[in-house]
């Protein structure tokens, strides 16, 4: 045999062995499952705040929702607000008594829920039943005379000044939300007696335009069905605003979420923080 | 054995045979063709995470070969011209080299594509019957379609002609020489449709642009010469197969003026990012000047430009044309390469930033993707050489259908 | 004689080529047999399965049934899929107010929540939340005279380009997304959330080779994740960079998965194959809103049925500011963006 022949019948070889070689592993390609999901063992968040970070707080159950093993909620593990939730309605009750009108803002709010607000007046663990009327009953601290503004000599957690009030920049006072006999209710300029469950009915009757908005869906936000007339949580007023310090921000600043990851192979993001986004 | 038995199996005998510089340049495209099938084992297996590709750059390495390809195989079917020009019977025996060398380029350019679809084991949902055929909304049915037509249509004009050859039987001239020039027109086609389907995405400002067709076709007509040109004198230097000089020259003419109009598409594209200077043109303007710190195409872009503009003027010169052992050789590699680095620096990645969100980025290839295109290259290249190899013996008349003396074995009479 | 010989030695060469051929096609076999799928006949029956829609009810319920069968040994937990039609009569929109959005990407993280994206290597996000500066403000009155060309030179001819040129004041052509401050809205920057735009003339259905991707009967784009074959034609075509890859196998823990899913909304996804955002359709055609509108702490997503005349989404639209993102392409989204 002469070299020429030994040759060919080697690259022979050679070529086949890469064929069968390379259709061997193709086909235990696609026989791999992926890899194994690392098993990160993190607790989950358990104290959730949701769209104010001092104004509501819920605790993650497990469970809530046994078809699936939902939890009620799941929160972000940097900031604690609630990114999502098992079932929309947990903890909520039924809206209330509220006007009817006969224009777009029309809503039939028998399928209304709201988180009541009401379990918020606790202050230094007092009677969960009393509320503020523990203190607040014209012995302990007497009734107020007018509704002129003045000094407060406790509550500066809520109002840092109550000179300076930051509500319609001294238009307003304290008591003309608050009902100055019952702090247990918030009152209107009739002197009606409002729920802390529905303060839509009083700051609707200065913000017009968002109480008109609100109703119809646009402003603030419901969650739950889609459909009109379907049950829906309305979120209220106090949920997202603080009404004690909305001048200094609407809404209070939050921190955010974790930024994306950067594009395999980027380093940095510097290139977006420059001065120059001309293209 | 029948006859087309015996022409495939001295086909290739033949064509696995030969000098030690010869199966050093297979052992060598061998190498490369080993490492990748590791890498592609990695590649099946774990993904296309293992590439550089992003959802911000979705387009990676090998469909920049793929388009690259494409030119080549479009333009590989313009060697055919010169045989029904000038009539010249020696002439007809290049045309078959040139599908040749379209077949070897259209088969890599689709195992390319093979490397960039997430899930090959599912292009059997491209098949109509079988799976769901999107046409014709889908610009890549239209390229698939044109594709394989175009490998069929070579693949039978080039062989049909060999075996005639090999068995000593001539070509009839109706049927065949329809089918030729069904190829030459198809040829440019499958580059105007592979230009649609870049196109065809409004969202991608550079690409959506009329000048696209020409700029590919124009590109074809430089690079796919100049392989041939390459591939040409290595034939002649090698074996015995005659190529005249008026073809070479033809070639050499034919790289001089796409190279022009290459370089007006090039002007042209150049206006509207130096003139208006509008958002459309950012992402030429991010290829060319780069951005706030990103400017990693930045010298590759002025490379290439060099590369071409200065090849288009060396080529003006007739001395350089006709330099056949020298400059002509280092021209026609300068322009290969530089074809073959534009596709991905400076057409592909920088042509996704901006990105409709207005987001900048750079891909960086990863060692897999770079193994996986040479391994690629190294399968394209070892098909070429040796097809090429196959098909000058049979046209030098070294390999011939003879009768053996086995084949009449049944027909002698057992001795007693 | 001497031609016998030939004619003997010419035969076993003959069976001698047989024999060599005959061997390396078992083998050839073998290895391929040898490596053939795992026992997983679930795998193997799932890749012959064909496109969702030109299934036959009995050949969906095998696949539903596979599906779940895959998923709850895969993450140890019950997993339901459900086949849910779209809903009669509905064509979803969404509309988001810009005036209110302070890009604290709670909607974004929801959406990961719901919705079972791969974590990490890659992680995919379905939103992206865009922060364009307000500007920078250096307009100065010192920059009047400078420019191009110099008006020294050109006397009272004037500049061409005036000195206060090269300014970006709201450029939304070149986005931040990186941004992580301590606090948001940061007080020189506007957000702007993109999705899924669910576009009506979408150009990701136009391009797809093999109809995985196609907009079903209330709207929404949607993906057949076992029949695309991930050549990515459709995240070049869409404008709004909404569609995701799974570049490799997705890494998604088994505690963060959600159950819950829909054949063609929130299944966990495999390697190579596209993904996006479905407007949450394993909760939308239940009745239930999206995960990202529940999630947004300001309100400033709104969901519904266009062809609802009463629903919130009809409302913004009749009496808001109200405007598509990228309208030129002329894509007609039902992803809205207003202000008010």
């Amino acid at each position: 045999m002469n070299f020429q022949n030994k040759s060919s019948k080697l690259a022979l070889i050679v070529m086949w062995g890469l064929l069968i070689t390379g259709l061997g592993k193709y086909g235990i390609a696609f026989s791999v499952e992926g890899e194994e999901a690392k098993a990160q063992a993190v607790q989950p968040v358990m104290d959730c705040h949701e769209s104010r970070v001092n104004g509501t707080s819920v605790t993650r159950v497990e469970g809530v929702v046994p078809q699936y093993g939902y939890p009620n909620i799941k929160c972000s593990k940097k900031t604690g607000i609630v990114l999502w939730y098992g079932d929309p309605y947990d903890g909520t009750i039924p809206m209330g008594q509220m006007p009817a009108f006969d224009d777009d803002t029309k809503v039939d709010f028998v399928n209304a829920v709201v988180k009541p607000r009401e379990p918020q007046l606790m202050y230094f663990n007092m009677d969960p039943d009393k509320h503020c009327a523990v203190c607040h009953n014209g012995e302990t601290v007497p009734f107020p005379k007018n509704k002129k503004p003045r000094l407060l000599a406790m509550h500066q957690d809520v109002v840092e000044d109550s000179l300076q009030l930051q509500h319609g920049r001294g238009a307003i006072w304290c008591l003309d939300c608050h009902s100055a006999k019952n702090r247990n209710k918030l009152i209107d300029h009739q002197g009606s007696e409002i729920s802390f469950n529905q303060p839509q009915k009083l700051c609707g009757k200065c913000h017009g335009e968002v109480y008109i908005d609100w109703r119809r869906g646009i402003h603030g936000k419901r969650s739950g069905a889609w459909a009109t007339g379907g049950k829906k949580r309305w979120w209220v007023c106090t949920e997202c605003h603080n009404p004690h310090t909305v001048q200094k921000h609407r809404f209070e600043p939050i921190t955010p979420q974790p930024a994306p990851a950067l594009p395999r192979g980027m380093k940095n993001a510097d290139h977006e923080r420059s001065e120059k986004h001309v293209p | 054995m029948n006859k087309l038995t015996a022409f495939i199996v001295d086909f290739w005998s033949y064509a696995l045979k030969g000098s030690p510089k010869y199966y050093a340049w297979l052992g060598f495209l061998s190498l490369f063709m080993l490492v990748g099938v590791y890498t592609t084992y990695r590649q099946l297996t774990e993904g296309m995470i293992l590439t550089g590709a992003t959802d911000e750059i979705t387009w990676e390495l090998y469909i920049s070969n793929f388009i690259f390809t494409a030119h080549i195989a479009a333009a590989a079917i313009l060697v055919v011209i010169p045989a029904f020009m000038y009539q010249h019977k020696g002439m007809k025996d290049l045309a078959v080299l040139g599908e040749i060398i379209a077949l070897g380029f259209v088969s890599t350019g689709i195992l390319f594509v093979v490397y960039h679809v997430g899930r090959p084991d599912r292009l059997w949902h491209m098949i109509p019957g079988l799976g769901y055929f999107n046409f014709p909304n889908s610009m890549l049915d239209f390229d698939v379609i044109v594709l394989n037509v175009y490998l069929i249509i070579n693949l039978v004009a080039a062989y049909f002609l060999l075996y005639r050859r090999y068995v000593d039987r001539p070509v009839h001239g109706f049927f065949y020489r329809y089918l030729i020039w069904l190829a030459v027109l198809w040829g440019p086609l499958i580059h105007i449709i592979t230009s649609a389907v870049l196109a065809s995405n409004a969202r991608m400002y550079s690409w959506a642009s009329a000048v696209l067709p020409f700029a590919f076709l124009s590109m074809a007509g430089a690079s796919g010469p100049a392989i041939i040109i390459i591939v040409f004198l290595i034939i002649r230097k090698y074996t015995k197969l005659q190529i005249d000089n008026t073809v070479i020259d033809l070639l050499s003419q034919i790289i001089l003026w796409s190279l022009l109009v290459l370089s007006l598409v090039f002007a042209a594209e150049f206006f509207t990012v130096l003139y208006p200077s509008t958002h459309h043109a950012a992402s030429l303007k991010f290829n060319m000047f780069g951005h706030n710190g990103l400017d990693m195409y930045v010298p590759w872009f002025w490379l290439i430009m060099a590369a071409i503009f200065g090849s288009f003027a060396a080529l003006l010169f007739p001395k350089i044309r006709k330099s056949y052992d020298l400059y002509l050789p280092i021209i026609c590699v300068i322009v290969f390469l530089a074809v073959l680095i534009e596709k991905p620096v400076i057409l592909v990645f920088p042509a996704f930033s901006p990105s409709p969100l207005g987001e900048y980025t750079q891909y960086y290839p990863t060692f897999i993707e770079y193994a996986n295109v040479l391994a690629v290259w190294a399968f394209g290249f070892m098909t070429l050489t040796v097809t090429l190899k196959g098909a000058v013996g049979i046209l030098t008349g070294e390999v011939k259908y003879i009768e053996k003396a086995a084949d009449t074995v049944e027909d002698a009479v057992p001795a007693k | 004689m001497s031609e016998d010989k030939k004619g003997m030695e010419a035969q076993e060469l003959d069976d001698a080529r047989r024999e060599f051929l005959k061997h390396m096609g078992i083998a050839a076999g073998a290895v391929a047999l040898a490596s053939a799928p795992d026992a997983e006949a679930a795998v193997f029956q799932e890749w012959f399965q064909t496109h969702y829609e030109l299934m036959s009810e009995q050949e969906k319920q095998e696949a539903i049934a596979r599906l779940e069968t895959r998923y709850s040994e895969e993450f140890g937990k019950k997993t339901t899929v459900s086949n849910a039609p779209a809903l009669p009569g509905v064509l979803f929109g969404y509309a988001l107010n810009i005036q209110k959005c302070i890009g604290c990407r709670t909607c974004v993280h929801a959406c990961v929540q719901e919705n079972n994206q791969s974590r990490y290597d890659p992680e995919i996000q379905w939103i992206k939340v865009l922060k364009m500066e307000k500007g920078n403000f250096s307009f100065s009155p010192d920059k009047l005279d400078k420019g191009y060309p110099e008006s020294e030179r050109l006397g009272d001819y004037g500049l061409q380009v005036g000195g206060n040129a090269y300014n970006s004041v709201g450029v939304s052509s070149e986005t931040e997304r990186y941004y992580e401050p301590e606090t948001v809205p940061e007080d020189d920057s506007f957000y702007m959330p993109v999705q899924c735009h669910q576009c009506e003339k979408p150009p990701c259905v136009k391009v797809c080779p093999v109809r995985a991707t196609f907009r079903d009967p209330s709207g929404v784009v949607v993906i057949d994740y076992n029949w695309c074959i991930g050549c990515r034609m459709c995240q070049l075509a869409c404008p709004y960079e909404a569609r995701r890859f799974n570049w490799g196998e997705p890494n998604l823990p088994k505690e963060e998965m959600n159950p819950k899913t829909h054949y063609y909304g929130n299944r966990p996804r495999m390697k190579g194959v596209m993904e996006k955002c479905t407007f949450c359709l394993q909760r939308t055609r239940e009745g239930r809103n999206p995960a990202c509108m529940e999630a947004c702490p300001v309100g400033a997503r709104k969901f519904g049925n266009l062809l609802d005349p009463q629903s919130e989404i009809r409302l913004i639209l009749a009496t808001k500011k109200v405007f598509r993102y990228k309208e030129e392409f002329n894509t007609y989204p039902k992803f809205f963006y207003f202000m008010d």
